[in-house]
């Protein structure tokens, strides 16, 4: 009989050790995954492959408003404008042309308007070696002032070159100076940066990784 | 007399019953000790399994493949993909020269490589790693991986994005005990994420931090992912294999330029083919003064330049 009892008690503790495994293998306590960061999906303004602004060669192909360039609408033909400089001789801008702000190289070295357009023909620029380019066409007027910059330009290195980097498959584009650069005020502004990236550890410099890799 | 019952050593009633009571609980907690096998959704199919080495494949086995791929991907979003096998081009090696003037840390590089190349968003998978410095400083080790300022650039320091450096001499591929990563013959050093065992040699051997493990099954929403991909490149990969970048195969072998390349607002990212002299790289290693290789001194000869416009 005692050998019974014992029998019945092993087997009873083994079937209620069996069932709190059940219960804890379906619970599973603890082999959940860890809840994640909750990380928001990047912006799509950052993932945009437009330059910083449009040129007027760009303003024409999509057809937009072009009023600003149709200097002639306002302007007399055989009478230039006259230029206009306070005591400091800086150059006061008339209020019909308040949106242009001119800031060409330090001091302002470059903000005498016919350096670049034509004062006898306005919907013309004039280089410095004379000559005559179409207001769409103005990269050889930058040019003919920034020789270096503009033969890393032609060689590839400054700018951006895109599409297709063999002819064979298709077209390689090659943005325009204006495309980056405002010509009135040509440095380049700065920039909210996209988000960066979720490190585990903030504080530690060398940490090269994200939360994939815990 | 004893009644056969109670001591027989055959089985009486009530020990059969106190038996099977054990013995069901002990099954049922074996059946639930299997039931996370209940979630194991991407099972390897038959053909996956016995899917041959890459190098090994005919083009009709590829074929078969591609299609699988295409449809394994259809089958998890909803989306049918264009999976191709692209292949070097003869007299192509490629160059990457990154203009360290012009870099503003914007970090557009850093997103449009996620959106091309479908890397996880969460666990997040980035393979460019964009560092500010101090001017003057080169020290890696002391670089900030994750500024967060108002405005770019700030005064006084300088970015340096970080991708994989596409050596002609990788480490990475030296340690990997299967050959699942190897250098092909326009400079790319590819994986292919079929073969991968996920041990993360190459991680550990990679001087520039440039590989990523997928610990978790990669997380894309359906929208966002890029259907034109490639094998050695951008499709889907699962948990447990290693990736980075491979310079926009799916792309670059097409004759484009890749993603960060096209997203550079300052145009401080170059790309092109080195064999040929009249490529933008060709031009910048001509006439620029001033170069980079991140740590040179290790023999790796990375096919990734940074310059300086002087
Ligand atoms: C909305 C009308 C309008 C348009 C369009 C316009 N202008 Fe003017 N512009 C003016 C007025 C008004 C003045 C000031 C009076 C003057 O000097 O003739 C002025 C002055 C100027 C001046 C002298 C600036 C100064 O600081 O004194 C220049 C140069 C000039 N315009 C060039 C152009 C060019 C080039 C175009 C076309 C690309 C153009 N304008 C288009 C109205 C216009
Ligand atoms: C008539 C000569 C001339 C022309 C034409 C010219 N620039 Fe300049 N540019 C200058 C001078 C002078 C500076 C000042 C250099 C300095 O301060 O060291 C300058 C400076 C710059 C700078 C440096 C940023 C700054 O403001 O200091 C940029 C960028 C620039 N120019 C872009 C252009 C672009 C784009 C064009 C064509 C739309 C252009 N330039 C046309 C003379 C010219
Ligand atoms: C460095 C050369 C340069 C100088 C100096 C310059 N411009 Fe311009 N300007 C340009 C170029 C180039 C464009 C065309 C830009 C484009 O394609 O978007 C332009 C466009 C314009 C336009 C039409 C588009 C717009 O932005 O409104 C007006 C008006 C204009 N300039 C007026 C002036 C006036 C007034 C001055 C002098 C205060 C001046 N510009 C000085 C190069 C110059
Ligand atoms: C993809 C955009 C882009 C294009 C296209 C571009 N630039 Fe620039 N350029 C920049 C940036 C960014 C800078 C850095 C300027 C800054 O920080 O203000 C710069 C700087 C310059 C400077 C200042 C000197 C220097 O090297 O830092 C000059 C001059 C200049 N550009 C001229 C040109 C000319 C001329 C063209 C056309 C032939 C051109 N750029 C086309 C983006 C561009």
């Amino acid at each position: 009989m005692s050998l019974n009892l014992k029998t019945s008690a092993v087997l009873t503790g083994l079937s209620c050790a069996f069932l709190a495994l059940t219960a804890a293998f379906l619970l599973n306590p603890w082999g959940r995954p860890q809840a994640r960061e909750f990380i928001p999906l990047v912006d799509t303004n950052f993932l945009s492959t437009a330059t910083v602004r449009q040129s007027y060669a760009e303003l024409i192909r999509l057809k937009a408003d072009l009023s600003d360039f149709d200097c002639y609408a306002c302007h007399e033909k055989g009478k230039p404008p006259t230029l206009r400089f306070d005591t400091n001789q800086v150059l006061i801008i008339p209020t019909e042309h308040a949106n242009l702000v001119m800031g060409h190289g330090s001091h302002n070295r470059n903000n005498n308007c016919f350096n670049c357009h034509d004062e006898n023909n306005l919907e013309q620029f004039q280089t410095r070696d004379g000559r005559a380019l179409k207001l769409s066409d103005s990269t050889p007027l930058c040019g003919s002032c920034h020789g270096p910059t503009y033969r890393d330009w032609e060689g590839g290195a400054h700018g951006r070159t895109g599409g297709f980097w063999n002819k064979a498959s298709g077209e390689t584009t090659r943005r325009n100076c204006v495309e980056c650069h405002n010509p009135h005020a040509p440095k380049f502004p700065g920039r909210a940066p996209a988000p960066g990236p979720h490190l585990l550890h903030p504080d530690a410099h060398i940490a090269p990784e994200t939360h994939a890799a815990h | 007399m004893a009644t056969p019952e109670s001591n027989s050593p055959g089985m009486n009633r009530r020990s059969f019953l106190r038996t099977s009571a054990v013995l069901t609980s002990g099954l049922a907690a074996l059946a639930a000790s299997l039931a996370p096998l209940r979630n194991l959704d991407d099972f390897p199919s038959v053909e996956k399994f016995l899917q041959k080495y890459y190098k090994e494949m005919t083009p009709e086995e590829m074929a078969k493949v591609l299609k699988r791929i295409e449809h394994d991907v259809e089958k998890q979003y909803g989306l049918r993909p264009h999976v191709r096998d692209l292949r070097p081009m003869d007299g192509v090696e490629f160059v990457y020269a990154l203009n360290l003037t012009r870099c503003i840390g914007c970090r557009k590089c850093v997103h449009a490589c996620v959106a091309e190349n479908n890397q996880s968003r969460n666990p997040e998978i980035q393979y460019i790693r964009v560092l500010k410095l101090p001017h003057g400083s080169l020290d890696l080790e002391k670089a900030e991986h994750n500024s967060d300022p108002a405005k770019v650039p700030e005064k006084g320091f300088f970015y340096m994005p970080v991708q994989c450096q596409q050596c002609k001499n990788p480490p990475c591929v030296k340690v990997c005990p299967v050959h699942a990563t190897w250098q092909e013959t326009d400079g790319i050093t590819v994986i292919d994420y079929d073969w991968c065992i996920g041990c993360r040699y190459c991680e550990a051997a990679c001087p520039y931090w440039a590989r990523r493990f997928n610990f978790t099954k990669p997380e894309i929403p359906k929208e966002k992912l890029n259907l034109e991909m490639a094998y050695l490149g951008n499709r889907p990969r699962k948990q447990g294999v290693m990736e980075k970048c491979h310079f926009c195969i799916q792309r670059t072998r097409a004759g484009k330029y890749p993603a960060c390349l096209e997203v550079c607002p300052v145009g401080a990212r170059k790309f092109g083919n080195i064999l040929d002299p009249n490529s933008e790289v060709s031009y910048i290693l001509r006439t620029k003064r001033v170069f980079i290789q991140l740590k040179e001194e290790m023999g790796t000869s990375p096919r990734f330049f940074y310059y300086f416009d002087v």
